[in-house]
């Protein structure tokens, strides 16, 4: 599957099919701190991947000063 | 996994709220915990008129969704820092945001109408750029929220938001900031009222929101903030959370439900005069903080920044 991350960006292809659960521990991510999403959708963390599939991880924490 | 809620497919898990939804109930999820935040902190009242600071990130458009959603007459107020790239491309989600849904965008830029920008401000300052970007935004939001007669100022800060700045008051025992730290800051003479409706739903409801809401938002980091410590204590939460849910709500929501009043003593109660240059009420009896930084800040150089993509 090709799989799109963010801050930077970059792309890398990841080898299906396994879960989204497994996915993100496999790149140590923090459920917490990311999303993935599909298109215009959200993946949850029990959806299967497969390697036609194509994500974006994207992070959800920002910073600065309140 | 099934929506809570209605038992169709969910697109989204909350493992503190032990919950799944599907796109539409999570939606009405948002919805109702904003909802039951403006009315448990006495937030906005009926008919009251809104100001939003709007940055083009997922917190401040998905709070001014929301407010539209839930019937607030809102408008919006955003503020160009100066950032380089980063501040063009901001910019550019907000005004199709408030144009697709007719909304009113009032606009005030730091460079053109104050003559300066974060990264000089930072630079003749030798501060943390965030200590002048926050300052700059206290400042601006409320003097338009007061020139435009608005009630209320409301700002996009999140469960998430809230929770590291109290484990950064909390690790230096900043009793003054404890006290103040609340999700209303009630007007008094020259200030208006701010509220943080967004303080029951965490960072990765906004990212969601906006995803499923259609919103499209600037997911790219501001350049400044890379390291700063309030990120460091988001990351030490974010770590607690995944081992125990619900840890970061139960500390904030603990701290406003027992905490918060017995630092309130702690605040220091002394006379405001007005600035001797823009008006707005300071300590100092000269110029305010924010003409202090811009009067420094004028005469420097901008510092060039570039946005990695």
């Amino acid at each position: 599957m090709k799989v799109l991350l963010r801050n930077p960006r970059r792309e890398l292809e990841v080898r299906g099919p396994m879960s989204v659960a497994k996915l993100l521990a496999r790149l140590e991510l923090n459920p917490e701190s990311v999303l993935v999403i599909q298109g215009d959708t959200l993946v949850p963390k029990d959806a299967r991947l497969v390697d036609t599939d194509t994500i974006e991880i994207r992070p959800v924490i920002s910073g600065g000063a309140a | 996994m099934k929506c809570t809620r209605c038992k169709a497919p969910a697109v989204i898990d909350i493992r503190r709220h032990n919950a799944a939804f599907c796109r539409d109930c999570f939606l009405h999820h948002c919805r109702e915990q904003v909802r039951k935040a403006i009315h448990e902190f006495d937030m906005i009242q009926p008919g009251e008129r809104v100001l939003v600071a709007v940055s083009g990130g997922k917190d401040s458009l998905a709070l001014w969704d929301l407010l539209i959603e839930l019937g607030y007459e809102a408008d919006g107020l955003y503020l160009g820092l100066g950032i380089g790239e980063y501040s063009e491309e901001s910019g550019h989600y907000v005004r199709p945001f408030a144009d697709a849904r007719g909304l009113t965008l009032h606009e005030v830029d730091l460079p053109t109408d104050h003559g300066f920008d974060i990264p000089g401000a930072a630079a003749a300052t030798r501060r943390a750029p965030c200590g002048a970007c926050g300052l700059s935004k206290r400042h601006l939001f409320n003097s338009a929220a007061l020139e435009h007669g608005y009630d209320v100022v409301a700002t996009g800060h999140n469960l998430d938001d809230e929770a590291a700045v109290l484990l950064g008051n909390v690790l230096r025992w900043e009793t003054g900031y404890l006290g103040r730290q609340y999700p209303v800051l009630p007007a008094e003479a020259g200030f208006a009222r701010k509220v943080k409706p967004l303080v029951r739903l965490g960072e990765r409801e906004m990212a969601a929101y906006c995803v499923l809401s259609g919103i499209d938002y600037q997911v790219e980091e501001c350049p400044m903030a890379e390291g700063n410590r309030h990120l460091g204590f988001k990351d030490v939460l974010n770590a607690l959370e995944d081992k125990s849910p619900g840890s970061k709500a139960a500390f904030l929501n603990g701290f406003f439900a027992r905490g918060h009043e017995r630092f309130q003593t702690e605040e220091d109660h002394v006379e405001l005069e007005p600035c001797s240059e823009c008006g707005a009420p300071t300590t100092t009896g000269g110029r305010c903080a924010f003409c202090s930084l811009r009067a420094r800040a004028a005469g420097e150089v901008p510092v060039e920044l570039r946005v990695g993509r």
